[in-house]
């Protein structure tokens, strides 16, 4: 359905993406012995196709497809647990769970691969990308660490699949809460419902559009990032969703891009960058060495960021207005009640830490203000 | 949700309670005593090889308090195939398998697998098969559904018995009391097949596991019902694991 918008309109942004794929490499080398660094950044200013949906123009008998799967296969089963011993990263099990996706996400029609029976084998398989690139993808995976979502070019979160590219953050499990928590609030609130929301550093867009599909039809959403690429993937999201009308994305820092809805904001939500600065360097390799410092580090104790959110939120919101922002967990939760209770006495209301789905205190949601 | 939590009651007590309703309960893992009405006596297997996600809820202490919430409760709230997805979920505690390290930004392990636990019944079912977790909290549902359709059972009386609409919706055509206005047959991949699943458990387990009289009481032949029992593998085990803890042959 919404699909078919992006398979016609990536025709154009195709050859952009694929330009630095196009490493000398050397066609009868099934196992390329690559430098210690596989990937460079891209640079284009196009944003990235994911796999999914590039046209299948590729194909491989299924014989070299099997030994390449093979191949990924052992590969994955090498790391066993040195992963989650080094910096409990992932183990074999879920990297061959993720080569499982990969191939649906490569393989043009799943059930000719992996086949029903015998019968067929010598079929050209049709792919989305080339069996050379199948296996840079995969070395990148295991020996350079990078994120699988990278790896495929998307995220599934909720019910969206989401296009990510490095320089963007990958959205989190739990921050799929957020869009139930303002789904719980907009749900007996029209004016909430109705009004214009705010998604601060919005990354690939997924609390924006996540929002977006459940505000009312006069509901608005404003998307901000700081970052040219996340801005960039986050309006290819929202058009991919058909949410041009209803989401605007603007470049910026924090509150900078918003000075013309000051006060007039129905609800403000964010995932800021959260981590303490001396934490980034022991996170997991995929998150640490991948994914953009800009949207992780939230200075020495990590808080930067969400008090910044606290100190303007309160000017955003018109009265009545409801915030949500996720943080680290317990600690940096109640530091921020007590911070809202102290400095910003009276002005809000039904201040609340909500925990997510794996018990940890996550989220701290509350009113400005009573509603009028 | 509080008030839910208080249903974590010791099957023992739980039966007591129950007994006084129309509905009866059974645990499937091994250690659980079986509940069951007083004019049928089984002595019905694990069915845990099968599903493997059904466990018990830990008993917890109750109170005098919690017993008084949950006969209150009991007397609308116990047709929770009825209930919408929303509401059901509102009865579950969910939880993420791995929940080890500080979450959030600091991890990238793609471990969206669900599970989720009925509350009220303890029933447990997960999923983890999807790449969201919202879908895998989806699947995981419609799976409590199936759960809770072999592990729910009510009475029913086979003196005045009459088909609930559910059950007829499930039945083929050529069933002679199914009337014209019940539509064409629903399939076990339809989300209503459930309900009716349950109802026809609830009249076999009635009649103690002969498909013969459940298949009279329905207008069936012995072979068509028969056929419907084999045509869902959740389904046929449950007859199975009832007729096989009578003594009667496995339908096959």
């Amino acid at each position: 359905m919404k699909l078919s918008f992006i398979r016609a309109s990536s025709s154009s942004t195709l050859p952009i993406f694929l330009k630095w794929h196009k490493t000398p490499l050397s066609t009868n080398c099934r196992r390329p012995i690559f430098s210690s660094r596989i990937s460079s950044t891209p640079t284009s200013s196009k944003p990235q196709i994911p796999l999914f949906l590039r046209p299948p123009t590729y194909s491989a008998s299924f014989s070299e497809l099997r030994k390449w799967q093979d191949w990924a296969q052992s590969l994955a089963n090498s790391v066993g647990s040195t992963f989650v011993d080094s910096d409990n990263g992932p183990e074999a099990s879920l990297l061959c769970r993720e080569l499982k996706w990969l191939i649906e996400d490569a393989v043009e029609d799943h059930s000719l691969f992996p086949p029903m029976g015998t019968q067929n084998n010598d079929r050209p398989i049709r792919l989305r990308t080339s069996l050379e690139e199948l296996y840079l993808l995969w070395k990148q995976r295991i020996e350079e660490r990078k994120p699988f979502q990278y790896i495929v070019g998307c995220e599934h979160w909720r019910d969206l699949v989401l296009c990510v590219q490095e320089g963007v953050l990958i959205p989190r499990p739990e921050t799929e809460m957020v869009v139930d928590l303002v789904a719980g609030a907009v749900s007996e609130n029209e004016g909430l419902r109705e009004g214009l929301w705010a998604d601060l550093g919005t990354g690939s867009g997924a609390i924006a559009i996540g929002i977006g599909r459940i505000l009312g039809s006069c509901g608005r959403v404003i998307a901000t990032d700081l970052s040219p690429v996340a801005v960039m993937a986050a309006s290819f999201n929202v058009q991919r969703y058909g949410l041009q009308g209803k989401i605007e994305v603007r470049q910026g820092s924090w509150f900078e891009p918003l000075k013309d809805v000051e006060g007039k904001l129905a609800g403000l939500v964010s995932n800021p960058p959260y981590i303490p600065s001396n934490h980034i360097s022991g996170l997991q390799a995929e998150v640490g060495r991948h994914e953009p410092r800009l949207a992780l580090d939230g200075g020495v104790n990590g808080m930067d960021y969400l008090l910044h959110l606290c100190n303007k939120v309160s000017s955003m919101l018109k009265p009545g207005g409801y915030f949500a922002f996720e943080t680290n967990g317990e600690k940096q939760c109640k530091d921020l009640v007590e911070y809202l209770e102290n400095d910003y006495e009276g002005s809000f209301c039904n201040v609340n830490i909500v925990s997510d789905f794996a018990g940890i205190q996550r989220f701290v949601t509350g009113f400005y203000r009573r509603a009028i | 949700m509080a008030l839910l939590k208080s249903f974590l009651i010791l099957p023992r007590r739980c039966g007591l309670l129950l007994s006084s309703s129309s509905y009866w309960y059974y645990h499937y893992h091994s250690r659980s005593t079986f509940l069951v009405p007083p004019k049928i006596r089984i002595t019905a297997r694990p069915l845990s090889q099968q599903i493997q996600s059904v466990q018990r809820s830990k008993p917890l202490s109750t109170s005098l308090s919690s017993v008084s919430k949950y006969s209150t409760c009991s007397s609308d709230g116990n047709d929770f195939l009825r209930l919408s997805d929303q509401q059901l979920m509102d009865q579950c505690e969910m939880s993420t398998f791995k929940s080890s390290g500080p979450g959030g930004q600091h991890r990238n392990k793609r471990e969206s697998a669900v599970r989720l636990k009925h509350l009220p019944t303890g029933t447990i079912a997960q999923a983890a098969e999807d790449r969201s977790q919202h879908k895998n909290r989806a699947s995981a549902l419609a799976r409590l559904r199936t759960l809770l359709a072999l592990k729910v059972r009510k009475n029913v009386d086979i003196d005045a018995y009459s088909p609930p609409q559910e059950l007829l919706q499930i039945l083929p055509a050529k069933s002679t009391i199914r009337g014209s206005d019940c539509g064409s047959q629903i399939g076990p991949n339809n989300p209503k097949f459930a309900l009716g699943m349950q109802a026809l458990l609830d009249l076999i387990f009635a009649v103690e596991g002969s498909i013969s009289d459940a298949a009279k009481l329905l207008g069936l032949s012995t072979g068509a019902l028969s056929r419907l029992i084999l045509s869902d593998d959740s389904l046929r085990m449950a007859v199975n694991e009832l007729r096989t803890s009578k003594g009667m042959k496995p339908l096959k």
